[in-house]
């Protein structure tokens, strides 16, 4: 244990004492009471996101100064956007919103299924979950991936979607469904969660294939499938400048559930 | 040193600001935000899902999810 702490009065006359446990989590301690924990971890993509959590607003703040000390280069955390409080806290340590995160509902039924599944993109067949040919399918999502870094980058792109380590991506091949046009595969739909509560993960399609309703197929075509199992919703998220996105999931009925922000401390 | 108590319960509401009302497995109802650690991994909460709680040390009637149980 990093014995390096920091003290601070809590304002109650509360001495609190900030301890880094190791190179990844902090505690905040007072009258030998834990009151706070702060934790950092690397994402995927290499990115370090941190947490804090604590009892007091002093607690909070001596385990961000201190976290925000010992860590350098860019930090990342999130806020529900129903948590304005947790916002200006954050925003009081130096953590500035870079991008906002929408999260959606969507109808497994609908109008909308119905009409994308009766009229597919000319020349498009549609491989349902499990069954596309699965060094197709990594071949797909590889190509999808290079894609996605050689324009936007990942840096913009929900956590579901990120790259894993070791270039694992695709994990788990039933829970992909693929659309082919002439035997090529050129989009895929990932659905992922749990039985009861399932999301959509990944809707992509080869840049030479969008703007062509596969996409609207693919989803359309996992809409269907989670409602022959028997649930009535999905849930995903989006980046809320993807306008594409948002505006095809608003045709599926898409309800608006909630607004997540990214924060950052660039240095 | 003392950690918090942490109790397993379900979740019964979901109220604004990451805020959950859970009925822990004592009976007692609490309300409980989103631990920062489960919120930084896009875990999402719904309703009736199993969670583990640890609760304020200041006011046994808050708390915050720390778990949430696959079902």
């Amino acid at each position: 244990m990093n014995t390096n702490s920091s003290r601070a009065n809590a304002g109650a006359a509360q001495a609190i004492t900030v301890t880094r446990v190791n190179q990844t989590h902090w505690r905040a301690t007072a009258e030998n009471l834990v009151v706070g924990q702060a934790d950092a971890s690397e994402r995927p993509d290499g990115r370090t996101f941190i947490s804090v959590d604590a009892w007091t607003d002093a607690a909070f703040d001596q385990l961000a100064d201190r976290m925000l000390t010992d860590l350098d280069g860019p930090l990342y955390t999130l806020v529900d956007d129903t948590d304005p409080a947790l916002l200006a806290k954050w925003q009081q340590h130096g953590l500035q919103p870079r991008r906002r995160e929408r999260e959606y509902r969507l109808p497994s039924s609908g109008d909308a299924v119905g009409a994308a599944l009766a009229s597919p993109p000319a020349g498009v067949t549609l491989v349902t979950f499990g069954m596309a040919d699965e060094t197709r399918l990594r071949g797909l999502d590889h190509d999808i991936r290079r894609e996605v870094e050689a324009a936007s980058g990942w840096s913009s792109m929900p956590a579901e979607v990120l790259p894993r380590p070791n270039g694992r991506t695709v994990i788990d091949p039933s829970r992909y469904a693929v659309a082919a046009r002439d035997g090529r595969y050129i989009g895929l739909v990932r659905v992922t969660g749990r039985p009861q509560q399932p999301r959509i993960g990944l809707l992509a399609v080869r840049a030479d294939e969008q703007r062509s309703g596969v996409g609207r197929i693919l989803l359309a075509l996992a809409l269907h499938a989670v409602h022959e199992r028997g649930v009535d919703a999905v849930c995903t998220e989006v980046d809320e400048t993807n306008t594409i996105a948002i505006k095809l999931l608003e045709k599926f009925g898409a309800q608006h559930t909630g607004t997540a922000s990214e924060l950052e401390r660039s240095r | 040193m003392s950690h918090g108590i942490e109790v397993k319960g379900n979740v019964v509401e979901c109220l604004r600001s990451a805020t959950f009302r859970v009925t822990l497995d004592n009976g007692h109802v609490v309300l409980a935000h989103l631990s920062g650690k489960v919120r930084k991994n896009y875990i999402k909460i719904m309703l009736e899902d199993r969670v583990l709680v640890e609760l304020s040390p200041y006011d046994l009637s808050r708390g915050r999810i720390i778990f949430r149980y696959r079902t």
